[in-house]
């Protein structure tokens, strides 16, 4: 069996079982995700690892606050790789948290909350 | 009470403020930490939830410069930080942090934690104002409520001070209740008194809004008058002596004439006048008073 992106049942008891807020959460991670996404690009083009490890920051602890493990976890290897200074994992890394958030975007789409 | 919730992550920060507010707070929003600090310096927040890790100015500094800058009032402040980074704690308390909760927030243990600080927060308030009863208190008169002798004298040193450098005479009037010793052994004590705390309260309404009343002494009262020279200060001194003798006071003991003598002096015509040397014209002038029968203001020099 595939392994779900989201535990909805850990989310939504974070939120007081209010499904509808639930869904306005994702939809702002959703948004904020993408411009992160767009940032880590570009900072890893730049080199600034700095911008890198605090955007992975940003990244685990909205993860971690909508129940995402597997978009934590990669955004704390993200985070890692740039306090370390390691461009290569950290963009190796972004490709693979990339994924998660397009697997992400299927399962809430096939199972809507 | 109003909270302000200061965290850089858009998902954290709607959580927080649904939750929070849910539990009937006020919550304001800051998305970094620069708005954070300004909206802190408004001054009406007074419980403050700030994410360790924000681009710009982190919790950590916004917590020092809190506590640095003191503020009329104490800001109660939790920090949030990351599970994993236990060396926070200890840095984020020496700050000045209150307490600290580590993230995804836990929102019962929030509430609580809320609740705590609202507790302090109340216990300081409820300080400062028993604090300034208290000084207020030790500076008035237990009978009359008017200013104490020692603060009414140091309203007229401040004020002579004040009136020296903005070149404005400051006038002194000393009052004394005639034959008050016959008005306590015909009437009483009780009568006394009740004659004294008329007095003042005729004196306080006769005179303008930023005018000190004080008792100086047994049935001697001073009045310091700022910016008043001595012709205006005979017209005011003679107003008061109206409003004593003008109508009787209800005693216990039943109505009683009382009347006063008012001795007046002025910085104008007291050479660099102390509050000394203001209060000692003051004093001879009302003794001139007592000796020309009573029931009059005279202006001393």
């Amino acid at each position: 069996m595939e392994r779900t992106p989201i535990d909805v049942a850990d989310a939504l008891a974070r939120v007081g079982d209010d499904r509808e807020f639930l869904k306005e959460l994702l939809e702002i991670y959703d948004e904020d995700l993408t411009a992160r996404v767009a940032g880590l690009r570009e900072a890893l083009a730049g080199n600034d690892l700095k911008a890198v490890e605090q955007l992975g920051h940003a990244i685990k602890g909205s993860s971690a606050n909508l129940s995402l493990p597997f978009l934590r976890d990669r955004a704390a290897a993200i985070e890692l790789a740039g306090k370390k200074g390691d461009a290569a994992t950290a963009l190796a890394n972004l490709a693979r948290l990339e994924k998660e958030f397009q697997k992400l975007r299927d399962h809430l789409r096939g199972n809507p909350l | 009470m109003k909270i302000l919730v200061a965290e850089d992550d858009k998902v954290s920060l709607r959580i927080l403020e649904k939750n929070i507010s849910g539990w009937g707070f006020d919550v304001d929003l800051a998305g970094n930490g620069e708005e954070a600090l300004r909206m802190l310096r408004g001054g009406d927040v007074r419980l403050a939830i700030l994410d360790w890790m924000m681009p710009g100015m982190n919790g950590i500094e916004i917590c020092r410069s809190v506590r640095q800058e003191g503020g009329p009032k104490y800001v109660y402040i939790i920090m949030l930080t990351s599970r994993d980074r236990g060396q926070d704690i200890v840095e984020g308390l020496e700050a000045g942090a209150d307490d600290y909760m580590s993230k995804p927030v836990n929102f019962l243990e929030l509430r609580a934690r809320i609740q705590t600080g609202r507790r302090v927060v109340e216990l300081e308030d409820k300080l400062l104002e028993s604090n300034r009863m208290l000084k207020d208190l030790a500076s008035r008169d237990n009978l009359t409520s008017l200013w104490n002798r020692a603060n009414v004298f140091q309203f007229l040193e401040e004020d002579l001070i004040r009136g020296r450098r903005e070149s404005r005479p400051v006038s002194a009037i000393m009052i004394d209740v005639d034959n008050f010793k016959r008005i306590n052994d015909t009437h009483g004590h009780l009568a006394g008194d009740v004659v004294l705390i008329q007095i003042a309260k005729r004196l306080e309404r006769g005179v303008r809004p930023y005018d000190k009343v004080g008792r100086y002494g047994g049935d001697e009262m001073l009045i310091v008058l700022p910016g008043c020279g001595f012709a205006e200060v005979t017209a005011i001194g003679e107003r008061l002596r109206k409003s004593i003798s003008g109508e009787k006071m209800r005693t216990p003991a039943g109505d009683c004439e009382v009347t006063v003598t008012l001795g007046c002096s002025s910085s104008e015509l007291v050479p660099d006048a102390t509050a000394e040397t203001l209060v000692q014209a003051s004093d001879a002038a009302l003794y001139k008073g007592k000796s020309m029968g009573r029931d009059c203001v005279v202006v001393g020099v």
